[in-house]
Formats: structure tokens, C-alpha cells, sequence
């Protein structure tokens, strides 16, 4: 199947490898028969949705499966050595040494409390003791030096560095021994599009510095298409799918394989959406602006999350507003100050001609009533004590619409209907019973139920396998074209703001750098920060390369062109005023 | 992940599915039975004392002075006698009718204690975490100052400046220094749940404070106010008992600490007169482990992760 690999010792061998869990209901089998081989120097992705055995099969090769798991059939050769024979001291010896895990969210692993130079130690003495300082001190710089961070970072304690540097480390500890293969679990998953490039590329470098095989765990074909060699594609705990990586994203045989492709929006490709009629907004009482931002602005303590921003929303047709930016460009800041639980430093946020901070009780009632919010992390938002229809069945009740518990049930399944649930299967479920996707419609079908005027969607896809991102975007824009709510997107993500918004506005360090109609803003950048943003995006296309700025792609250069550019705005929509600085 | 394959279990699979069936129901967990057991088995040593054992008993010179239980013999060659089935002290009351009527009384102080404790606790920690600012400030540094204060110091003062008291006015000194600690544990926890998705939730829907605080948030405190709730009673009856072998608390009540301070007081330690000071002290026992079994039952029922397979 792999002609063009070249036909030397592989790294690492997984023969017919089942692995199971027993459980209450049985032998739980997590994966199935695989087969897989990684050469020297190549990098493996393995994709599949969370569940699909992906990080299983990987921990098998550290022998670090959760209990009561176990490999129950197969063989694992690690270069020549059977991993599965090995004892726990001889284990020991060959994780790291010979095998690095780069866990998921590795930033948490580093220990707060050591600087990072002798926790690079502890790794060398783990395995070479007695190894002579000044060994260990050039050993560590050279580690430190490797992926990119000066020097002076081995004396800083985990919490003085950013979460892209802590991945960072996290990789100069795994690549100090020279192991002969990295396991790393989704390493950029906690980190934004400029930081997850930056340290994709020091992790691909560094690999193909010191030859070792590489198997990167992930679910964004994106990001596989732009950092490894081979794709191993899997879904519930079988092999369905291998190949290099330009097999598979030009020709994908499986199914599967062609969802996991299509399922990634692209800017200025095909819309996963079909807009075909719009609604009329629902009827208001009020000739004010549904949501009106004057001056507003937020400080926490010394630093400024969101400078002074004033805009209209007149919520007479239906809109979707995207806001964009990294993580600390004050995007959810502004979010939580639109729902009132946030109260702005400077300025006012008015609701149809009401200040949110003074409010009386109807108003304020009035106000929760027509303004909901869809989060970003689905698995938070239902009380684990209640079943998950408490969370749809309470508002409705609370805000009157209810008459009766018959309507109330009616009005229920009607919404997950809509949002493509069964209302049988989930409603009376408990929040553990159900995926993330399950209940992030669930919460999009309580926006439904109570129909209010705007939705504030605070990155409601985020936390949401890839596969089912798309479908749920058009679960919330349905909400605007079938039901007309109005629509603030709070995103990192720019393909999909491409496609649902209206209107686009681009954050960073708390001001509007560019705004606009999305064709405009992210189809042709202007604002070199919005460029640095669209750079940053990992394509599922080989011929749109993310290196084009070559291995040493610095985006603090660019940041540096984006602070003393001011704002560009690009044109405007009707119904929404953006007030220019 | 896929669902179970249906191949016939061997025997041994047979037995772990049987034991991970016990992991699955947490309820089923031996120690909690064991603990829940333990005490039960004193709760129902009074109830059944009463029926059954003449309580008069417990009056000073109802018996002969200084009896061995059943079938042993005090420095004086008297025999134990069934009439006085574990013997009798020093002032001739029975040691049976004393532990019926003196052990339901030690953990009734214990309980009333944490009970009342907890109330408190739980009303202030609500109150501190929710409404924040001035409020908490004032209920944190009192409940912080009153932590370091040693009970036992102040409970002495107060208890021999009351003199004699009945075991309820007991029980509410004591929870006088059994709040402190669930009002920081609960107020901690109300912070962190005061962010969490289906708090804001609950806010978007429009609920009120109280419904937030008792519909949304008390349920998920459940195993936290039990575990704090059996700690308190431990302590509670630890602090009872110790003023009570100093001779304070209640004078005219039988209970555990007060029998074990009169057997100290008259010499029984030096007389060999072992079963007077000895059956309370393995009773107090019995109900400390059966405390300590029930929280270490309800930590493995509310958090699956202590839970063992084997």
C-alpha cells in the first residue's frame, strides 16, 4: 500500500493489536485488530472522533492504558524490542528514553512548583544517573535551544510562560533523550491558530532533527494535512483508513474519511449551509436598537481586555454579527458584557433603550428573556444532578411561555426536532449519558424554544468534535434564517465566520482592527493582523501550504506591524453601525 | 467506543463482572454497610436495652460494688453473676444499664452538634460565597479567627462556670465550634460552582438567587455535607467525651466520658477494675470506627476514582 516508503527498520510495529475494557455491561472493545507500521523520520497521524481509540492505541505503546484496560491481542515492536513482554523497571527505562508521550494539554504537566531546568534534568537522571552537572547543564540548553526559546527560560517557572512556550518545553522534555519515536496527543489542542503554527513547526523540526518516527494524535485534518507524512484514519477502534497523506485527502476511499475532508469549512469554498429563505425578525414593541454599545470598555485591574467600543444593533432583519480574534483579544469579555454578567469599567450596554446595570426586576426579566447565550464548553452547562430536559423545561417555565406541562413536552420535542435530535432518545438522559455534540444542540434547541431576539454564541463549537462542527453551525444559523434571531458569533475560527456571518468584525488586544462584510474582511485581509490570522489557518489542501513563510515563520514580527496600523473598515451592512474610532 | 460482544463469559470473567456490578451500584460499598452497621448496632443496643434490661439499674447501690462480667473474678475472688451481666462499678450501678442508657446519649450530642453546626455552615457559606464582598469578608475572618481557637480551652471555662447542663445545652456549645470548617468548605465550593456553565445557565433562564443556590447547587454539595456532616460528628463527640472525663458536662446523666471519669476517679485503673473504664472505651471505639468506615464509604460512593476493582 505505502510503494514510496523507503524499505528500512521500522520504528515501530503494531501487529493485529486489540485492545478492552472490561466494564458493568461486558468486554468493552476500544480498538480492533489493528495493524500498523511507523518508519524512522516519518510522521503518522492518526484522526478520528473522540472515542475512536486513538489515544488508546498510542498509551499501549507506553503500556500506560488506564485500568482495567488491556491489550488482549498482538504484538507491539519498538525497534526490535517487544514492548508487551517488558516488566514495569524495564518499561520504566525505555518510556522516554526510547518512547516520548507529549500528553494532551501538556502545559498542566509541567510540575509549578521546579523550574524548568531541573525538571530537564530529572528526565536525564531518570534515566542516566549520575550524570555530571555541567552534562546536564549543556544537555538542557541544547534541549531548550532546540525548539526555539531562549535560554534564559530554563531558570522561569511554569506560570511566568505563555501556553504556547509551556508546549514548547513539554517538547524539549520529550525530545532530550533522543527517543525513537513521539507519541503527541494533541499537542496544539488548548492553543490558538498563530501559537498551535509556531509550535507545530518547532515540534516538525526538531523530529526530523533527530530522525525519530512521530505519531500525532488529532481530529483536524487541517492540521494533519499541514504537519504529517502518513494518516492513519480511525473510527470505533478499527483501521478504516491509511495512507500518505495526499492519498487520503485527494482520493479517501472510506466514507468516513470523506465526512472527516468535507466536514472542515474552507474560506471561499463551497457553504456547508443553504440559505434558502429568510425570515422576517420576530415582531418587536420597541422602536429602540435591540443592543446598543456606548463607550463601553473593560479593565481588569491594570490591563485593558476591551478599549472603549461603542455599536448599534438594530435587529430589525435578522443578522449574524462575527466577532473575531486570539484568546485575550477581549472577544468573551465582551460576550459576558453583553449579558449583563459582566459589568462594563466605561460606558453603557443598552437593551431596547434599557442599561443592563439598571435594570428593574420585569425589565430584567424581560431582558433575560429575549437575550440567550450558547456556550463554549457543552459538557458545563447541564447541572450533572438533573436530567437534561430540567435545562430546556425550567426557562420556559420561568419566562411564562409555558401552558402546561403537555405544551411544555410538545414544545420540547419540537425543538430537537429541529436541531436533529430524538426527542425520545436524549430528554429524559442524564448529562453524562450524551456526547458533547448531543448537548450543545440541546442547548441550541433551548435557544429555539425560548425564541428571544439575539443569541449570543460564545465559540459553541469549539469543544465539538470536527465532524460534527458543521452541522451545528447550521443548527444555530438556522436560527436566523428559520426563526429570525439575530446572531452574535464569538469565534477563533475565521472559515466558519466566513460562511455564517453578516458582518464581521476582527479583535485584537481589545480593538476593532478590521470590520467589515466577511467577503471583504477575511476573503481579502487588508489589516496585517486579519493576514496573520488567515496565515495561521491549517488548510486541508497540500497545495495551500502553511510553510509558505518558510521554518522560521515569526508571527511576532507581524504583531508588531499589526499594532501600529489602525483600524480598516471595509464597508458596511444595513443594521449595524459600528462606530469608528 | 463499541458496544459489549456477546461471547459466553468463562468463569472467571463471570466473577469480575460480578465484582464490577458492585463497582457500578457505589452504594453497595462494604464499608459504608459496615459503618451504618456499626453504629446501628448501638442505636439498637438502647432501644432494645430499654425493652429488656431493668433500668433502674443505674442508680448508685442498685448492686453489689464492684463486680467482674460473666465469668471472671475481681481482686476479691467475687465471680461475675448473671443478674449483672457485665459487672458493676464502684458505687454499685450496672455497667449494662449504664452503656444502654450512656452510649445513645454520646452519639445523640454528636449528632445534634454536627446537625446544628452544619445548618449554620451551610447558611453561612451559602451567604458568603454568594452575595461576596463586605458579607464575606466579615463571615471569613470570624470563621477563620474561631478555627484557631482551641474548643476544648473556652468549653471548659464555659461549662464550669455552668455547672451542671442538660445534653442538649451540650450539643449547642459544642456547635459552637463545629461551623467553622463546612462554612469555608461550602463557601469555597460555592464560588468555583457559582462559574460553572449551569449556574450561568440557570441565570440566563432568569432563576432567582434562591433557586440557584438551592435547586442548582445544594443537590451537587450532597456528598461534600455528608462527608463534612460525619467528620463533624466525630468531632463532636471526641470534644463531648473529653469535657466529660474532666468531669464536666451533664452530672446527672449517664454517658460514656462521665463512666470513664468516675472509674479514673476511683482508682480503677489501680484496682484492676478493668470493665469499668474498658467496655465504654471499646463502645467509644466502636463508634468512632463506624464513623470513620461511613466517611470513607460515602468518599469512594462520590468519588468513583478511590473506588477498587478487585
Amino acid at each position: 500500500m505505502l510503494d514510496d516508503v523507503t524499505p528500512k527498520k521500522p520504528v515501530l510495529t503494531m501487529a493485529d493489536i486489540s485492545i478492552e475494557f472490561p466494564t458493568p455491561r461486558g468486554v468493552v472493545q476500544a480498538v480492533k485488530n489493528l495493524n500498523l507500521t511507523i518508519h524512522k523520520g516519518r510522521r503518522v497521524g492518526f484522526i478520528g472522533e473522540s472515542g475512536s481509540g486513538k489515544t488508546t492505541t498510542a498509551l499501549s505503546v507506553m503500556q500506560m492504558l488506564a485500568e482495567p484496560g488491556r491489550v488482549s491481542t498482538g504484538t507491539i515492536d519498538l525497534g526490535g524490542t517487544d514492548i508487551l513482554a517488558l516488566n514495569e523497571e524495564e518499561m520504566r527505562k525505555t518510556r522516554l528514553s526510547r518512547v516520548a508521550y507529549i500528553p494532551q494539554g501538556a502545559m498542566n504537566s509541567l510540575n509549578p512548583i521546579m523550574r524548568i531546568e531541573p525538571q530537564l534534568w530529572d528526565a536525564i537522571l531518570a534515566h542516566e544517573p549520575g550524570t555530571p552537572r555541567a552534562d546536564l547543564k549543556s544537555r538542557s540548553d541544547a534541549a531548550i535551544s532546540s525548539v526555539g526559546l531562549p535560554l534564559h527560560v530554563g531558570q522561569l517557572y511554569p506560570h511566568e510562560l505563555s501556553g504556547g512556550m509551556k508546549q514548547r518545553v513539554c517538547i524539549a522534555l520529550g525530545i532530550i533523550l533522543t527517543p525513537e519515536l513521539i507519541i503527541a496527543d494533541e499537542p496544539t489542542s488548548a492553543l490558538d491558530v498563530v501559537t498551535q503554527r509556531q509550535v507545530m513547526q518547532t515540534l516538525n523540526e526538531i523530529q526530523a532533527k533527530i530522525g525519530s518516527g512521530l505519531i500525532l494524535i488529532g481530529h483536524d485534518m487541517g492540521l494533519m494535512a499541514q504537519s504529517v507524512d502518513e494518516l492513519a484514519v480511525l473510527k470505533d477502534g478499527e483501521l478504516v483508513e491509511h495512507g500518505t497523506v495526499k492519498q487520503i485527502i485527494e482520493s479517501p476511499k472510506h466514507p468516513y474519511t470523506q465526512d472527516l475532508i468535507s466536514s472542515v469549512p474552507l474560506v471561499g469554498g463551497d457553504s456547508f449551509l443553504n440559505p434558502d429563505k429568510q425570515a422576517n425578525a420576530p415582531r418587536r414593541d420597541s422602536t429602540q436598537p435591540l443592543l446598543r454599545f456606548e463607550g463601553v470598555s473593560k479593565k481588569y485591574g491594570a490591563v485593558t481586555a476591551l478599549h472603549p467600543m461603542s455599536f448599534t444593533l438594530q435587529g430589525d432583519t435578522p443578522q449574524i454579527i462575527s466577532i473575531v480574534g486570539q484568546s485575550g483579544s477581549g472577544k468573551s469579555t465582551m460576550g459576558s458584557i453583553m449579558l449583563g454578567f459582566n459589568p462594563p469599567t466605561t460606558g453603557h450596554v443598552l437593551f431596547e433603550g434599557h442599561d443592563l446595570q439598571r435594570m428593574s426586576g420585569t425589565q430584567s426579566l424581560e431582558f433575560r428573556k429575549n437575550v440567550q447565550a450558547v456556550f463554549q464548553d457543552p459538557y458545563a452547562c447541564f447541572n450533572p444532578f438533573y436530567r437534561v430536559n430540567h435545562a430546556l423545561k425550567f426557562p420556559f417555565k420561568q419566562f411564562g411561555l409555558s401552558q402546561g406541562d403537555k405544551h411544555t413536552q410538545q414544545a420540547m420535542e419540537e425543538a430537537c426536532v429541529a436541531v436533529g435530535l430524538d426527542p425520545d432518545l436524549v430528554l429524559s438522559r442524564y448529562p453524562h449519558q450524551l456526547s458533547g455534540g448531543q448537548r450543545q444542540r440541546l442547548i441550541v434547541a433551548r435557544a429555539l424554544m425560548l425564541s428571544p431576539k439575539l443569541l449570543i454564541a460564545d465559540e459553541p463549537v469549539s469543544m465539538v468534535d470536527a465532524s460534527l462542527r458543521a452541522s451545528i453551525l447550521s443548527n444555530i444559523y438556522d436560527l436566523k434564517d428559520k426563526y429570525g434571531i439575530s446572531i452574535l458569533y464569538i469565534t477563533h475560527d475565521l472559515a466558519t465566520a466566513y460562511h455564517v456571518s453578516d458582518y464581521v468584525m476582527v479583535l485584537f488586544k481589545g480593538h476593532v482592527v478590521e470590520a467589515g462584510p466577511p467577503k471583504a474582511v477575511i476573503g481579502d485581509p487588508q489589516h496585517p493582523y486579519t493576514q496573520l490570522l488567515i496565515d495561521s489557518i491549517p488548510w486541508p489542501d497540500l497545495q495551500r501550504a502553511w510553510g509558505h513563510g518558510g521554518a522560521n515563520w515569526d508571527p511576532s514580527e507581524q504583531e508588531a506591524q499589526a499594532m501600529k496600523v489602525g483600524a480598516v473598515y471595509r464597508g458596511d451592512v444595513e443594521g449595524f453601525d459600528l462606530v469608528r474610532a | 467506543m463499541t458496544e459489549a460482544t456477546n461471547t459466553p463469559l468463562t468463569r472467571a470473567e463471570k466473577r469480575q463482572a460480578r465484582r464490577i456490578r458492585r463497582f457500578d451500584n457505589p452504594w453497595r460499598n462494604p464499608k459504608l454497610i459496615w459503618g451504618i452497621g456499626l453504629l446501628l448496632g448501638i442505636i439498637l443496643l438502647g432501644i432494645i436495652g430499654r425493652i429488656l434490661w431493668n433500668l433502674d439499674l443505674v442508680f448508685t447501690g442498685s448492686a453489689t460494688l464492684k463486680l467482674p462480667p460473666v465469668g471472671f473474678e475481681n481482686l476479691r475472688r467475687q465471680e461475675g453473676v448473671w443478674d449483672y451481666p457485665l459487672g458493676t462499678d464502684g458505687s454499685g450501678r450496672d455497667i449494662l444499664a449504664l452503656i444502654i442508657i450512656g452510649a445513645p446519649n454520646s452519639l445523640f450530642v454528636g449528632l445534634l452538634a454536627s446537625l446544628i453546626g452544619m445548618s449554620t455552615g451551610i447558611f453561612l457559606g451559602f451567604t458568603a460565597g454568594f452575595v461576596g464582598g463586605r458579607v464575606d469578608d466579615v463571615i471569613r475572618v470570624i470563621s477563620d479567627v474561631m478555627i484557631t481557637i482551641p474548643p476544648l480551652l473556652i468549653l471548659v471555662v464555659f461549662q464550669s462556670s455552668f455547672g451542671d447542663v442538660s445534653l442538649t445545652l451540650m450539643a449547642l456549645l459544642i456547635a459552637g465550634f463545629v461551623w467553622q470548617s463546612p462554612t469555608r468548605l461550602i463557601r469555597a465550593q460555592v464560588l468555583s460552582m457559582k462559574q460553572s456553565g449551569y449556574v450561568q445557565m440557570a441565570r440566563l433562564s432568569g432563576a432567582s438567587t434562591g433557586h440557584i443556590m438551592f435547586r442548582e447547587m445544594m443537590p451537587n454539595l450532597v456528598p461534600y455535607l455528608f462527608g463534612s456532616f460525619i467528620a463533624n460528628v466525630t468531632t463532636s463527640i471526641v470534644t463531648a467525651v473529653g469535657l466529660e472525663v474532666l468531669g464536666l458536662g451533664p452530672q446527672r446523666i449517664p454517658t460514656l466520658g462521665r463512666t470513664i471519669y468516675e472509674a479514673i476517679n476511683a482508682g480503677a485503673l489501680i484496682q484492676n477494675l478493668w470493665w469499668w473504664w474498658g467496655i465504654p472505651t471499646l463502645l467509644l471505639a466502636v463508634m468512632f470506627i463506624g464513623l470513620l468506615l461511613i466517611n470513607l464509604g460515602l468518599d469512594e460512593v462520590s468519588n468513583p476514582r478511590l473506588r477498587k476493582l478487585s
